[in-house]
């Protein structure tokens, strides 16, 4: 048979890689940045973009689709090339997919500077980007696939199993969540609200763990972990059984992120159990990497890329322990809006993303350069300081979740609530400078990586393609006593559509239910629509993160009745487009914050936040008082809201702007009798507005 | 043999780890006050079955020497050799090294037990005698683990005669850690290959680790359990009943903790307090939770000024403590009952009632109405004067 010769495409692999070092290096400094910040607020510089609320979707963004995205891209280039024996199906696709993915990157990263954003974590971009998302993913998708069908290789290895998976998920997974109704180019609101808001949100939030930070780096492992132990794979069987498994299981567990919310008993239930059940197939993968190194364990000893593949392993092991016993409600009551949960994502993105990023990085560019790793010692040293990194990083912000949480619930023998939340936040205050030292070094690790690369670089010269052979398919013959797997590992397009079916279940039957079944969601007559004013409050809330440090949801806990009033409703929410029940308080909750406190007490703690808190760790939001509201926006937000069924009479658009001077005009005299003298279209008094109104309606149907 | 081994084995683990139900069960507290701590009953109950199982493995070990003293002979008589005679030798060598820490370790336990009685100061034991059992305790441990050697030495040796005489070519024992995850040798990976290879990835066909793949089970059982007990048969609480059921504990605790306080005070039953402690606790809450709206003096901010004689809701100790207990949302001041306990609120509200007519900078305008303290001296009228006059020049 003839042997064809043919290149491997190294160039578009380089460009990732590079991209990957880049925005690595960047999403980790806003990290460190936004982390120095809950001890030094001072650090937000007083300036609208470079405040935590904006800096924190920057640094989630940018680690999660710019570091870790180009990592998944950088090796699913190098590897399926090499899996398929083939060139990659189009360099055309290839180069468009590299410069609209990094285009994506800079744009999300300036809007969400700007304050441009849905208010939805992780999916925090807005409706052009979104789009541009959808059309560069189709064309992943293509040259993906393309490849995939001219290759020379009969069966396809568990690693696109991997791909395969991670392509139509994160596709059908951001597609139903970015669901929006835009009002302008830069603002749009979720075409969902409230519980229903909260569960595709965390569905979609849930599996961009799955499937962007999960399969694709499985798949990866997959390929780069024999490659560098040069050891065989433990076990196909194992590898068939948890990909299915997972792949199935994964997409069910996204309601554990709402335990003890609004959201339905029954999904909150099905999120605990599908977390309990997804322990064994995540382990799976553990395994299948763990052992495949047996018999290779004195090259750990030398091999700095084996030594990062075994910490990643390890943490991935650790992160997938500790999720599930997360998911266990009583665990969940003292690890939820706590620290717990960001040690917990970070011991996975430290730990397993970031470390096979690492690995991998240090086994390809020698070998794209035909050179040896320029210092192995100094590779050795970023493993250390990351490793140790990983562990000053993680281990305060556990004892910090813990250790708040329990402040939260403690109460005096006279049932009062033992601590003000103030007093809890300055409590931890030592264990956020910790962490923020574990950050740093692990930062610094990544820029010994970088320089050492670039000396690899230098000392090596670039094999932009790569020759290979290989006999072209011939007509299947049939193996009478085949592996039943094997079947469909000849059938890509079949795999694809399994795939899909496995993963739509879940979703299905947890959202389904939730959207058409009425007493999900019980009616609350007294809840009505935002007035246009709170409208525009609500939109600077949202603009300005508060929902990365507040919640809006008081949890049906003793303690947090006692703190913060009633506990929260799903019928209260059902005009929250789109809902910011928010993940973590770093503030107190604000579901019930209507009228805690006076107008004026809104004014000077939103221009310092130290006036009225002593010790608070909020920035200060001082343009608030100088801004002037985009009172021009109104008519196209109502008739938005109109259009996602928001009861506002007809033709209210034309009007609402009255409405709305009139509101302010009652909240500008409010703050003049307090001796504060504000224009009635400050931005401010908008906020002020909205937060008066938070979790108030409740109240009114308390005193009929 | 090895059945053998394993029973005596088990037995003597067995024994070891019988003392905890011992010391629940079958304890008998020596008459010495000391004695009756449970804590060095079960310490001596320990020492003493540590005692018998030396014993008992002693006996064991005896018996597998001469048993396997024996064999040698017969072997020796068989195959006419010399060479195993040395062993022999290093036996009975061995069983003398052992017999010497038995004596000794059983004279110390005595002598242990002995002091123990003799020292009663302690809350159980003195220091000294606490030490000195656990030493013992120790010294027993150590020869058990000796004696167990030895046993192992001689069957393994007695095994390894028998193995070499039917299988020479026996395959080396598989580690607890292959048994586990079912892990074939590396040396026979050939026979797991699979016939496949990828960019040169090969692929083995291990078994799936049994206490994985029982795992995953183990976690489908507890997913059906779970959904049965909150959603079928309702014998888990789910949130909102998890809260009912912590409130009704915390009122219990509440109300039973009351009971027996003296901070079982509330607006009908408040005194002005006096005692300058109650006034430094009433400045501390203030400084904490007041001065942000009323102003460090009391001046007022965005809250009103409370050390005039105006009041929006009352001046008297009763009135201000209802106040603060309940709050007056609709206006800007907040219910404080949960944060305060009723004896800070009445410290807080004395503090206040306190600061009356202090005049700090900076008052705030007069609001509501006139109070005047029930039976209120001329002092009071002249302060509230120049308080008034104070304000208009303010203005």
């Amino acid at each position: 048979m003839q042997v064809e010769q043919f290149h491997y495409d190294n160039k578009i692999v380089k460009q990732f890689a590079y991209a990957t070092a880049l925005w690595g290096v960047v999403g980790m400094i806003a990290g460190l940045w936004a982390a120095i910040q809950l001890y030094a607020p001072g650090a937000a510089l007083n300036f609208a973009p470079t405040t935590f609320g904006r800096l924190r979707p920057v640094h989630t963004n940018a680690v999660i689709f710019a570091f870790v995205g180009n990592c998944i891209f950088t090796g699913v280039y190098y590897s399926l090339q090499r899996l398929c024996k083939a060139r990659m199906f189009s360099d055309k696709l290839s180069k468009l997919h590299f410069w609209g993915w990094q285009g994506i990157i800079v744009a999300a990263a300036l809007t969400l500077l700007l304050g441009f954003t849905t208010g939805k974590e992780y999916a925090e971009l807005e409706w052009p980007i979104d789009i541009a998302i959808t059309l560069i993913w189709v064309v992943f998708g293509i040259n993906m696939f393309g490849t995939i069908i001219k290759r020379r290789e009969r069966h396809l290895y568990v690693a696109i199993w991997f791909y395969i998976a991670t392509w139509v998920t994160v596709a059908l997974l951001h597609i139903v969540n970015s669901f929006e109704i835009p009002v302008s180019f830069f603002k749009s609101y979720s075409w969902f609200a409230g519980v229903q808001d909260a569960l595709v949100q965390w569905w979609y939030g849930h599996n961009a763990v799955a499937f962007f930070l999960t399969t694709p780096i499985l798949g990866l492992m997959y390929y780069f972990l024999p490659k560098a132990a040069n050891r065989p794979v433990y076990s196909y069987r194992l590898s068939i059984i948890h990909f299915w498994a997972l792949i199935f299981i994964y997409i069910w567990a996204g309601p554990h992120h709402l335990l003890y919310t609004a959201l339905p008993d029954w999904a909150q239930s099905l999120g605990t159990v599908f977390s309990i059940m997804l322990l064994a197939p995540s382990w799976g993968g553990m395994l299948n990497g763990l052992f495949t190194l047996r018999g290779a364990w004195d090259k750990v000893r030398e091999e700095p890329v084996l030594k990062f593949f075994v910490v990643a392993v390890t943490c991935y092991g650790m992160a997938t322990f500790e999720g599930p016993m997360m998911s266990l409600k009583s665990v969940n009551a003292i690890s939820h809006f706590t620290d717990w949960t960001i040690a917990h994502v970070h011991i996975g993105g430290l730990g397993w993303n970031g470390f096979m990023a690492f690995g991998m990085l240090y086994y390809l560019i020698p070998k794209m350069w035909g050179t040896s790793l320029y210092s192995k010692k100094m590779a050795t040293n970023h493993f250390w300081l990351g490793t140790i990194g990983i562990i000053i990083y993680a281990v305060p912000l556990y004892w910090a979740g813990f250790t708040q949480a329990q402040m939260w619930k403690t109460f005096t023998e006279e049932g009062q609530l033992k601590f003000q939340f103030l007093e809890t936040v300055t409590h931890i205050i030592p264990m956020y400078v910790t962490r923020s030292v574990g950050g740093a070094l692990y930062l610094l690790g990544a820029l010994i990586m970088v320089y050492n690369l670039y000396k690899t670089i230098k000392q090596g010269s670039f094999i932009a393609n790569e020759a290979a052979e290989a006999a072209p398919l011939e007509k299947p013959v049939s193996h009478a006593k085949e592996y039943w797997h094997r079947w469909i590992e000849k059938k890509p397009m079949t795999m694809l559509v399994f795939s899909l079916i496995v993963v739509a279940i879940g979703g299905a039957i947890e959202m389904v239910p939730t959207f058409l079944v009425k007493s999900n969601v019980p009616t609350i007559a007294s809840v009505q629509p935002y007035t246009p004013l709170e409208l525009q409050g609500r939109d600077i809330y949202v603009r300005e993160g508060c929902y990365t440090c507040h919640s809006q949801m008081v949890r049906p806990f003793r303690d947090e009745v006692a703190r913060y009033g009633e506990y929260s409703k799903a019928g209260e929410f059902v005009y929250d487009h789109p809902f910011q029940w928010g993940s973590k308080r770093t503030g107190p909750d604000l579901a019930r914050e209507g009228g805690k406190y006076p107008d004026s007490w809104h004014y000077n703690h939103m221009m310092d936040p130290r006036i009225m808190s002593p010790g608070s760790i909020m920035p200060s939001y001082s343009w608030l008082l100088d801004n002037k509201i985009d009172t021009s926006s109104t008519p196209a937000k109502i008739r938005a809201m109109q259009t996602l069924g928001v009861p506002y009479p007809a033709g209210y658009d034309k009007i609402a702007n009255k409405d709305l001077i009139t509101q302010a005009n009652g909240i500008r005299i409010s703050l003049k009798m307090d001796k504060i003298e504000t224009p009635k279209d400050a931005e401010i008094v908008a906020l002020i507005a909205y937060l008066q109104r938070l979790g108030k309606d409740i109240k009114a149907t308390a005193k009929q | 043999m090895r059945g053998i081994y394993k029973s005596f084995l088990t037995g003597a683990v067995l024994i070891c780890a019988a003392p905890a139900a011992f010391a629940a069960g079958g304890g008998q507290p020596p008459k010495e006050s000391s004695m009756y701590d449970p804590f060095v009953i079960t310490m001596i109950i320990i020492m003493g079955i540590l005692l018998l199982a030396i014993g008992i493995l002693a006996n064991v070990v005896m018996g597998a020497a001469s048993y396997y003293y024996q064999k040698q002979k017969e072997r020796e008589q068989q195959q006419k050799s010399g060479a195993s005679a040395a062993a022999a030798v290093t036996t009975l060598l061995l069983l003398l090294f052992a017999a010497p820490v038995f004596a000794q370790s059983g004279d110390t336990t005595a002598e242990a037990t002995a002091t123990v009685q003799t020292v009663s100061s302690f809350g159980g034991l003195s220091p000294t005698a606490f030490y000195f059992i656990v030493g013992v305790i120790a010294a027993e441990l150590l020869v058990i683990f000796v004696l167990l050697y030895q046993l192992r030495v001689f069957l393994g040796k007695e095994k390894l005669q028998q193995n070499l005489a039917i299988q020479p070519n026996k395959k080396p024992a598989v580690s607890f850690w292959d048994k586990m995850n079912k892990l074939k040798p590396i040396e026979q990976e050939e026979s797991i290959t699979l016939h496949h290879e990828y960019d040169g990835i090969r692929e083995l066909d291990n078994r799936l680790p049994p206490w994985w793949l029982y795992g995953f089970y183990i976690s489908i059982i507890f997913a059906g359990i779970y959904l049965w007990r909150y959603h079928v048969s309702h014998t888990a609480p789910l949130s909102g009943e998890e809260l009912q059921i912590a409130m009704a504990k915390a009122d219990e605790q509440k109300a039973a903790y009351l009971k027996k306080s003296a901070n079982n005070v509330d607006e009908n039953t408040v005194k002005m307090l006096t005692e300058a402690a109650d006034l430094a606790g009433g400045a501390k809450v203030f400084t904490q939770n007041c001065a942000a709206c009323h102003g460090k003096a009391g001046e007022g901010i965005v809250g009103p000024n409370l050390t005039d004689d105006y009041w929006l809701h009352g001046g008297s100790i009763k009135d201000v403590f209802k106040t603060v207990k309940y709050g007056w949302p609709e206006k800007g001041m907040r219910s404080w009952k949960d944060d305060l306990s009723p004896v800070q609120i009445a410290q807080v509200s004395s503090y206040i009632k306190s600061i009356h007519g202090t005049n700090p900078p900076n008052a705030k305008a007069q609001q509501g109405e006139l109070y005047k303290e029930e039976g209120a001296g001329n002092t009071t009228q002249v302060d509230s004067t120049s308080n008034k006059v104070a304000t208009a020049t303010d203005k």
